[in-house]
């Protein structure tokens, strides 16, 4: 437990009307791995990183990330716990719409500890936007304000990125920068977890967990050699599902 | 950083903020127009139901008290007590002298005309009252009854009167007519000016300058009642107890009975300042200007209150609906690491913001709408009210903190994981 950055023990989410988006789902995850999250729409991977980042709540199983139980935390805990521990990616970018990019990337220093002008605007150099840091978002293409998104994912120096389709809204150069940023972030020793269809972003990943009506039904390494697919549920044994697939 | 997300937040998003400002500052000034008539009504009212006449009646302390003991009378007989004409000027030198609007003094006796005895009435008209340290009051008869009409002119001289319309087709007399007045003392010639409709016993009366009657009543400088018309305040329950027992008022309840201008504490005033004399409500004016006030101002009350919910409700769905828009921002805030309280702070103080922006405008538009109102209805110009002018942005604030504070917090409690995903 003390090497894994993420470990997840019979965790479902249930929501009212029976419908589990996540459904017994045991799984670890390493220090500085890097795990694809992939499965048709609807098959749990966006709650399942809610559920990494402590914005939802399993409705039974525990979840730890960084060695923290997230169950014990309350709303401000969780959220102090997120601006300490964790980079969140977002599909749809979500930046503030009247704030500037470097502006944005302020914002996540604010709520960590203090604004540094000059570090964000490194930060955005880093995702190769120093020129246009100071247009609002409206004034920028998908793939900009994704990279902006990035850089205030990465300006506390999280220990685990968690992205969910990160390259869903973009073109294919754009994508290809995000890829080369999350493959630095790789290099760098990060902890990078990530939600995607992107079969070509998946095969980046050390791992591949693939999920299916929000259970887990096979993971892999993604060039095959080692392939371990498994089913996995919630009658399954702890020990069957926690699985460690070391990186290649 | 907070204050430049603000200011931000203020800059960029300009149309929608002036739309929550806009909401603020119409549906407040509508209040405010409203409180500030509210606040004049009552005196316009007062100020017009002076058409009822007097509302207070000064006369000889000893003629007010009618003693009589087993059927006899204690004022000896043919003894009449007057009032000096030299005093009252001290009516406007009282402490509620703005209050005294406006106040004639009477002095009746039979005088001979055509051979026929017939009621004199002397009394002020367009009298110059001197002040010391303040410019002549002018009063007379024309101010105290509002109902009072001439058919011709008022009388301006001694050597002018006015003759009752039911006297004056008695006698076939009118305006440019001569007629000789006498009495046991004198007698004088006098020019009938006007012909006077009272609806009263002056219809049937000469109704001359008090110095033409005193004179022919040989009673120079005396009057034998004044009728005073004032601005006072309609009666409530510590009044009326005062008026049952004036012992039952504790002393904060008698200092607050003092300085409220109902009609008894001004007749009081009036009593002490002027010497034997004896000030006397007249109920029938002041309980029907109370009666008639008191509904106005339930009524403004109402209206008030009606309007406050009315502009409150329109104002905070305006401003709740541009704090729900932005529950995504809400959630993002939380996602990188804010804390509930770090939100409800950034929204609070647009709010107060947005209120306060509002109020001000609104404190100022609404006194020009109340002022508007005040002309149309009343055709008299309002004074600024300073109170509104706080007033204003005080309930801008709470509106604009009470209409943010629910949705904000609805929303920082909701999971944030489900607005992120527009859901």
């Amino acid at each position: 437990m003390n090497q894994s950055a993420v470990l997840l023990e019979y965790v479902t989410r249930a929501y009212p009307g029976g419908v589990r988006a996540v459904d017994g789902v045991n799984l670890k995850i390493a220090l500085g791995e890097w795990v694809a999250l992939m499965g048709p729409s609807g098959s749990g991977k966006t709650t399942l990183l809610n559920l990494l980042d402590g914005l939802d709540r399993p409705t039974d199983g525990c979840v730890h990330v960084m060695g923290q139980n997230l169950l014990q935390l309350d709303v401000d805990e969780a959220a102090t716990f997120r601006r300490e521990n964790v980079g969140l990616i977002f599909q749809q970018f979500h930046l503030v719409s009247y704030l500037t990019a470097v502006e944005n990337v302020m914002l996540a220093q604010y709520y960590h500890s203090m604004v540094d002008k000059q570090e964000a605007l490194l930060a955005l150099e880093r995702v190769q936007l120093a020129d246009r840091a100071h247009h609002l978002p409206s004034q920028l293409s998908g793939g900009e304000q994704q990279r902006v998104c990035i850089a205030r994912a990465l300006i506390n120096d999280p220990k685990i990125i968690l992205a969910d389709e990160p390259t869903g809204n973009l073109d294919e150069d754009n994508a290809d920068r995000v890829v080369k940023i999350f493959q630095r972030l790789h290099r760098e020793g990060r902890t990078l977890v990530i939600a995607t269809h992107d079969p070509d972003l998946g095969r980046l990943a050390q791992r591949i967990v693939c999920l299916r009506h929000g259970q887990i039904v096979e993971e892999c390494s993604p060039d095959g050699s080692d392939a371990a697919p498994r089913a996995t549920g919630a009658g399954a044994s702890h020990d069957r599902d926690v699985m460690h697939v070391t990186a290649s | 950083m907070f204050f430049r997300m603000l200011i931000e937040s203020f800059v960029r998003r300009r149309s929608r903020k002036l739309l929550a400002v806009a909401a603020v500052w119409i549906g407040l000034s509508l209040v405010i127009g409203l409180l500030a008539l509210g606040l004049d009504v009552g005196d316009k009212l007062n100020r017009e139901m002076r058409s009822f006449g007097a509302n207070i009646q000064l006369q000889p302390a000893e003629a007010a008290v009618d003693v009589r003991v087993g059927g006899y009378e204690l004022v000896a007989p043919g003894r009449t007590v007057y009032l000096d004409e030299a005093d009252l000027p001290r009516l406007k030198q009282i402490f509620w002298r703005n209050n005294i609007l406006a106040f004639a003094p009477r002095l009746t006796t039979q005088a001979r005309l055509a051979g026929r005895s017939v009621p004199l009435v002397g009394t002020w008209f367009n009298h110059h009252v001197l002040l010391e340290d303040a410019d002549p009051f002018v009063t007379g008869a024309a101010e105290v009854f509002p109902y009072w009409q001439a058919r011709g002119a008022w009388p301006m001289n001694p050597e002018s009167c006015l003759v009752g319309a039911a006297l004056a087709q008695e006698l076939d007399l009118g305006p440019g007519d001569r007629v000789e007045l006498t009495t046991d003392q004198r007698s004088t010639s006098v020019r009938i000016v006007g012909v006077l409709t009272s609806g009263k016993d002056e219809d049937e009366a000469i109704v001359a300058p008090l110095s033409v009657v005193q004179r022919l009543a040989g009673l120079p400088g005396k009057v034998a009642e004044v009728q005073i018309a004032a601005l006072t305040t309609p009666e409530n329950k510590l009044a009326e107890r005062y008026g049952r027992d004036p012992q039952s008022l504790t002393p904060a309840e008698y200092e607050r009975w003092v300085c409220t201008p109902y009609p008894g504490s001004v007749a009081a005033d009036i009593q002490n300042a002027v010497p034997g004399s004896s000030a006397r409500v007249v109920r029938r004016v002041a309980e029907t200007q109370g009666a008639v006030l008191g509904r106005i101002d339930g009524l403004m009350l109402l209206l008030g209150i009606f309007v406050l919910i009315a502009s409150t409700l329109s104002i905070m769905g305006v401003l709740s609906s541009a704090v729900l828009e932005r529950r995504g921002e809400v959630a993002l805030l939380q996602a990188v690491g804010a804390h509930r309280a770090d939100v409800l702070r950034l929204f609070l103080t647009e709010a107060v913001a947005i209120g306060l922006a509002g109020g001000v405008l609104a404190a100022l538009t609404g006194q020009v709408l109340g002022g508007w109102l005040l002309r149309v209805i009343f055709d008299s110009a309002s004074e600024p009210h300073g109170v509104l002018l706080i007033l204003a942005p005080l309930l801008g604030l709470l509106i604009a903190v009470a209409a943010s504070v629910p949705p904000v917090w609805r929303t920082v409690h909701q999971q944030a994981a489900r607005l992120l995903r527009g859901v």
